[in-house]
């Protein structure tokens, strides 16, 4: 397999009937995609919180959950610890734990956000790294390659994990259409929100639940370590573009989905290169590209605009020094 | 030198060459810059790796090191182009080098054989290999050399720019009034903090690092008020915590880099925990006595009071 992609790598990208008519290629593309629109959509709520790197926190927390729900499903159960379903639930549940453990770190002890961040993120992945160590010491059935959690490994994607990525997706892009109205309150006047009698913290609670299912489905294929960028690219570069807040989630959603899409494809038709960190590249690159040239704000034509300003203003005292 | 107390050590001189610029990094708020930075040194590593051959290589450890820097400049260009809110700047550009890392290690660049999990979770019962031997005699492991360096590098850092890093740390903008060059020190610290995570990540992973550097430093924050006491009580937790992993992986039979992180993160939680508690306690007493006192005698109370 290595071999065939290396002579591939010289040729023309595969053609697209061709790409398409695979099924592991087709489940990775959807796949990808569905992850890359969801996260998009639900990251852009946390790049407004201004609490983007919490998706850091929740990527690194979400291994031990999953890795329990491994054991869990094994020994307790007796049914295959890969299901999709499980895995979603545990990784949930200690995401969500860990940020809440960081935000009531900073806000009970003297410990400032970032410090309280940290040390969320690196007891929880150190609890994963001993869980993984125990299941691979141990005989369980079916632990084989059970270290892609990590980094994903996209071509595991089965039409049953997809199935359940897009229903767990739509759930949670159901509740942020559903709560638009106390999600967008309680981001931009706090204060305002529980003046009106809003619930600050069953808000919140629900705010980041719906974030955390954005980065855990994306466990499978891109692997936990690697979320961090799904959440907070693809919003950073659609601020670039709109003033709105409906045009800011429309946007990052589809910065998102194009980009694990054309990250996806890239990273087949390459070949043995893993698709994760492609996509995490392509990502990057359309950040960079609405950074430097997006109409409006952009380094480039802020510049542009300095310039054309300097000799305005140049020509305008040089008329009057001529005639005064 | 027998291989437990080989691997002891080890624990122990890496917790300390950690956490002692960890101190800084917690008080200036930049413990996720070392989560970015702790990414970013991948690529880093890996083209060391590729160009050197040798994971203990001084070359591999600066060039390494200036992989974390660009984290660091990166983060500061975009945060200073004002086009970003909140803390995204830090979290956009270590997962793309990160990713880049990745990729590099799928494509097995001129036969680099790094397991991408040892990068992350280290293991520092194969750290001490090989052992450095003089004369014929085994005095350690070679790798405890390189952190006694990183060790003595970090210490003579921070004795040296003492003052100004206090300055800097607690009034910057006082800083920038004196004249001093916060930003050119800020740099120079990021790069030591950048190198060290880099000399540490063979024995605790790239991600378990955090921890080291992080954790001790903000356990300590939580019941000192002055900077020395600080630091004081940082390398005691360090050192405590190292010992305990240290143990507690020896007899769960897993890895001791991750041990120690889960008992850091506990021993975390126990302190401020206890402080919550013994401030409740106090401030019981303190009330309940005051309300005594000026029962008992109202007019002292009041001058008691002021």
């Amino acid at each position: 397999m290595p071999k065939r992609s290396w002579q591939r790598r010289g040729k023309a990208a595969m053609d697209l009937i061709e790409f398409f008519s695979n099924h592991v290629f087709r489940m990775v593309f959807f796949g990808t995609t569905v992850i890359g629109i969801v996260s998009g959509a639900l990251g852009a709520f946390a790049y407004l919180r201004k609490q983007s790197l919490i998706s850091d926190v929740i990527g690194h927390a979400a291994l031990p959950g999953a890795l329990l729900a491994f054991l869990m499903a094994v020994v307790v159960f007796g049914i295959n610890g890969r299901n999709m379903l499980l895995l979603i639930v545990g990784a949930v549940v200690t995401g969500t734990l860990a940020a809440l453990f960081a935000n009531a770190v900073a806000a009970r002890t003297k410990i400032a956000i970032d410090t309280a961040m940290a040390i969320s993120l690196t007891t929880f992945f150190g609890l994963g790294m001993l869980l993984l160590r125990m299941i691979a010491n141990n005989p369980y059935p079916g632990k084989g390659g059970i270290q892609d959690y990590l980094f994903g490994n996209a071509a595991s994607i089965t039409r049953a994990d997809l199935t359940t990525s897009v229903a767990v997706g739509a759930l949670a892009l159901t509740l942020m259409i559903v709560f638009w109205k106390e999600f967008t309150l309680r981001t931009f006047d706090p204060v305002l929100s529980t003046m009106l009698g809003f619930r600050a913290r069953v808000i919140d609670t629900l705010m980041f639940s719906t974030i955390v299912i954005a980065i855990v489905i994306g466990v499978k294929a891109v692997g936990f370590v690697l979320m961090v960028a799904f959440v907070v690219t693809p919003p950073a570069a659609a601020r670039q573009w709109t003033n709105t807040l409906p045009g800011m989630v429309a946007l990052s959603a589809v910065f998102g989905g194009i980009g694990s899409g054309l990250g996806a494809y890239l990273s087949i038709s390459l070949g043995n290169v893993p698709t994760g960190p492609v996509i995490v590249l392509v990502l990057f690159s359309i950040f960079l590209m609405s950074l430097l040239a997006s109409p409006k704000r952009s380094i480039v034509v802020t510049a542009l605009r300095r310039v054309r300003a300097r000799k305005a203003l140049r020509r305008e005292l040089m008329a009057e020094g001529r005639n005064p | 030198m027998s291989y437990v107390i080989g691997v002891i050590l080890l624990a122990v001189i890496t917790s300390l060459a950690c956490a002692l610029p960890g101190v800084f990094v917690v008080l200036r708020k930049n413990s996720m810059i070392v989560d970015g930075i702790s990414h970013a040194v991948l690529p880093g590593i890996i083209v060391g790796f590729a160009l050197t051959q040798d994971l203990n290589s001084p070359i591999l450890i600066l060039g390494a090191a200036l992989a974390g820097l660009l984290v660091v400049l990166g983060n500061e260009w975009l945060s200073d182009t004002g086009l970003l809110a909140g803390d995204a700047p830090q979290g956009l550009i270590f997962p793309a080098l990160f990713a880049a890392g990745i990729i590099l290690v799928s494509m097995d660049l001129q036969h680099a054989h790094i397991d991408t999990n040892a990068v992350l979770v280290g293991d520092l019962n194969l750290a001490v290999f090989p052992a450095l031997i003089v004369n014929g005699v085994n005095i350690g492991p070679e790798y405890l050399y390189v952190m006694l360096a990183v060790l003595a590098v970090n210490a003579a850092f921070i004795a040296v720019f003492y003052t100004r890093l206090k300055l800097t740390t607690f009034d910057r903008q006082f800083a920038n009034v004196l004249g001093m060059r916060t930003r050119l020190l800020n740099t120079a610290f990021m790069f030591l903090v950048s190198m060290t995570v880099v000399a540490a990540f063979k024995a605790v992973g790239a991600i378990l690092v955090i921890s080291l550097l992080v954790v001790p430093a903000a356990t300590a924050q939580l019941i000192s008020k002055r900077l020395s006491v600080m630091m004081a009580l940082t390398a005691v937790f360090a050192v405590a915590g190292a010992l305990a992993g240290f143990w507690i992986a020896y007899v769960l039979n897993t890895g001791t880099s991750a041990a120690m992180a889960v008992f850091y993160g506990a021993m975390f939680v126990t302190v401020a925990l206890t402080a919550k508690i013994a401030t409740h306690i106090r401030r019981n007493r303190r009330s309940s006595k005051s309300t005594a006192a000026a029962i008992s005698a109202p007019n002292v109370g009041a001058v008691a009071g002021e």
